[in-house]
């Protein structure tokens, strides 16, 4: 896949420094600064409102779990990983903890840039991939329906196949997926008042 | 009793650039003559000098050659955007500072680096607007094939996108290449309402010949059709070029025969006002402060005198005068003054292109 990164609309974003004060954290400070970013140090807490950030650098080295307010390694932003001692329990915890990108300390001249914009490439790719895992997750769950609609339809004496095809049609006509298709089937069959109607998307 | 400042000169005297290289010096020269002549200023600059020849090899070893033996902590020089890339990382072990009086493609602001001229919302972006509103926004991209090139048409090619026109072509030569055949080749089939070109030294003499030679042939390829834009091609290399720059449309920050705060003539090129402006500034922000000379360049723009500098302490880039010229019978005409305009090289302040109001139309 070929990917086209974007440089803009990094312009006014949001970075939290979770580090505690340090050369590293000014040099990294001073870099945002230029390129344009809003940047807020902070440590060992993350503030409420980190959960709005673009992007969150977190120290890689005395990190630990409880300073994020979600899911572990499911964070609701970009996140980059400073990392100074390059033990491989630290790189994996870092990973765990959901960097999407890293930054090695001490930090000099550079380096931020192309942090932010491989983090960011990063991140919404895991979203987009998350999103569609999801989507065929549901699908998965809704083969028993897809199974029970057919039979339904097979039982008004159609054959399989043309079970299948009605089935079809009326996704088709209804303009959502065969399994939402199956799943108004099987409603309308279940609740005496409610019917197989048309029209609405999901 | 004036303190003795070593400072570092870095520009390659032949090769591929020379003709900017020398304009830059001459600036950087010229305002080293006059602090070192003003005896209401308690310095003077002692120059080091290493020439790398246009081998871009020779530029690192050759800047620490300069900080180290030459006990300089400025340097001015480099003219493309790959030297400038191979003496940062030598800048920042040293403690050193780059003074770079080139346009260059944005995207940067290192700690050790003054950009003194200007970047892509300065030049690229003014000049699209211009040129979208008045010839199209149907555009064909050449480069010379480094950093400078790739990075102007990859922002090129994003502005052309945003603002609804086409990326007809796109193509690059190595640098000193004259191979231009194919360019002109696809630039005749595609036909665009303008020609982005980013060649340096021999390739784009070359280029800008066969280009007129094309326009001859075809009246589509004349610069009131067609034009060539150049975001860095200065007077310092017109007589290079000679007549066939014709009509070329370039952005800068100082065109010789423009009248602005400078004066006409003042200065050959922007290339040379830009070394000129940079070692003024370095020797205001040194100026009647005795051991300044050895702090870094974020300690000396942390001062009250940086602000004088118009240095950004952020960026380090600086306010320019944004203007688009047309040559003409060798030399530049402006054709547009769009003010002084803050360099901004990550485009934080957004890229609009200040494109003329659409005309509106009555569909029945």
């Amino acid at each position: 896949m070929k990917r086209r990164v974007r440089s803009q609309n990094l312009g006014g974003a949001r970075a939290i420094l979770l580090h505690r004060p340090h050369p590293t954290v000014q040099a990294l400070e001073r870099q945002l600064a230029a390129i344009g970013l809003a940047v807020e140090q902070c440590w060992p807490d993350l503030p409420a409102s980190a959960i709005a950030a673009d992007f969150i650098f977190f120290d890689a080295d005395h990190g630990h779990d409880s300073q994020f307010p979600w899911e572990p390694g499911n964070p609701p932003m970009p996140m980059i990983a400073l990392i100074g001692s390059e033990a491989p329990g630290r790189i994996e915890w870092a990973l765990n903890a959901g960097a999407d990108a890293q930054l090695l300390k001490p930090v000099g001249d550079g380096g931020a840039f192309s942090a932010l914009l491989t983090a960011r490439a990063a991140f919404e790719a895991r979203q987009a991939l998350a999103a569609e895992v999801a989507a065929l997750r549901q699908r998965l769950d809704q083969r028993q329906t897809v199974v029970r609609a057919v039979a339904m339809l097979m039982g008004l004496g159609k054959t399989e196949d043309e079970a299948y095809a009605q089935l079809r049609a009326m996704a088709m006509a209804w303009r959502i997926s065969f399994e939402g298709a199956a799943e108004r089937v099987v409603a309308a069959q279940r609740g005496p008042d409610t019917q197989v109607r048309g029209g609405r998307d999901d | 009793m004036k303190r003795r400042i070593n400072i570092g000169l870095l520009y390659s005297r032949s090769g591929s650039y020379s003709l900017i290289a020398d304009a830059c010096r001459m600036g950087v020269l010229t305002a080293v003559a006059e602090v070192n002549g003003d005896q209401a200023l308690d310095l003077t600059f002692v120059l080091t000098e290493r020439d790398p020849g246009g081998n871009i090899d020779l530029y690192g070893p050759m800047c620490e050659e300069i900080l180290h033996d030459g006990g300089a902590r400025h340097v001015f020089g480099c003219v493309t955007s790959w030297s400038r890339k191979e003496v940062i990382p030598v800048l920042e072990r040293a403690g050193g500072t780059l003074w770079y009086n080139q346009p260059y493609e944005g995207f940067e602001a290192s700690d050790h680096v003054v950009y003194s001229h200007a970047c892509p919302n300065q030049h690229l972006l003014p000049l699209l607007g211009w040129t979208f509103g008045r010839f199209g926004r149907r555009g064909y991209l050449t480069g010379s094939n480094y950093i400078w090139g790739w990075e102007m048409n990859r922002l090129a090619r994003e502005l052309i996108a945003d603002a609804g026109g086409e990326t007809l072509g796109e193509r690059y030569l190595p640098i000193g290449s004259t191979e231009v055949d194919r360019m002109i080749d696809e630039i005749r089939a595609t036909r665009p309402d303008f020609i982005l070109n980013n060649l340096i030294g021999a390739s784009q003499y070359r280029f800008l010949n066969a280009y007129a030679e094309l326009g001859r042939q075809d009246k589509h390829f004349s610069p009131d059709r067609c034009p060539i834009l150049s975001c860095n091609l200065t007077e310092c290399e017109l007589h290079a070029v000679g007549p066939v720059a014709e009509g070329l449309v370039a952005a800068g920050p100082y065109f010789r025969d423009a009248p602005g705060p400078a004066g006409v003539g003042r200065f050959g090129s922007s290339h040379e006002a830009a070394g000129y402006a940079a070692v003024w500034r370095l020797a205001r922000l040194l100026a009647g402060r005795p051991g300044a000379e050895n702090a870094p360049l974020s300690e000396l723009l942390a001062s009250t005198a940086a602000a004088e500098t118009g240095i950004d302490p952020k960026t380090h880039h600086t306010v320019l005068p944004v203007l688009i010229a047309q040559a003409e019978g060798g030399s530049f005409r402006v054709v547009k003054d769009c003010g002084s305009v803050a360099g901004d090289p990550y485009l934080t302040r957004g890229r609009e292109l200040a494109l003329p109001a659409p005309r509106l139309r009555v569909v029945p």
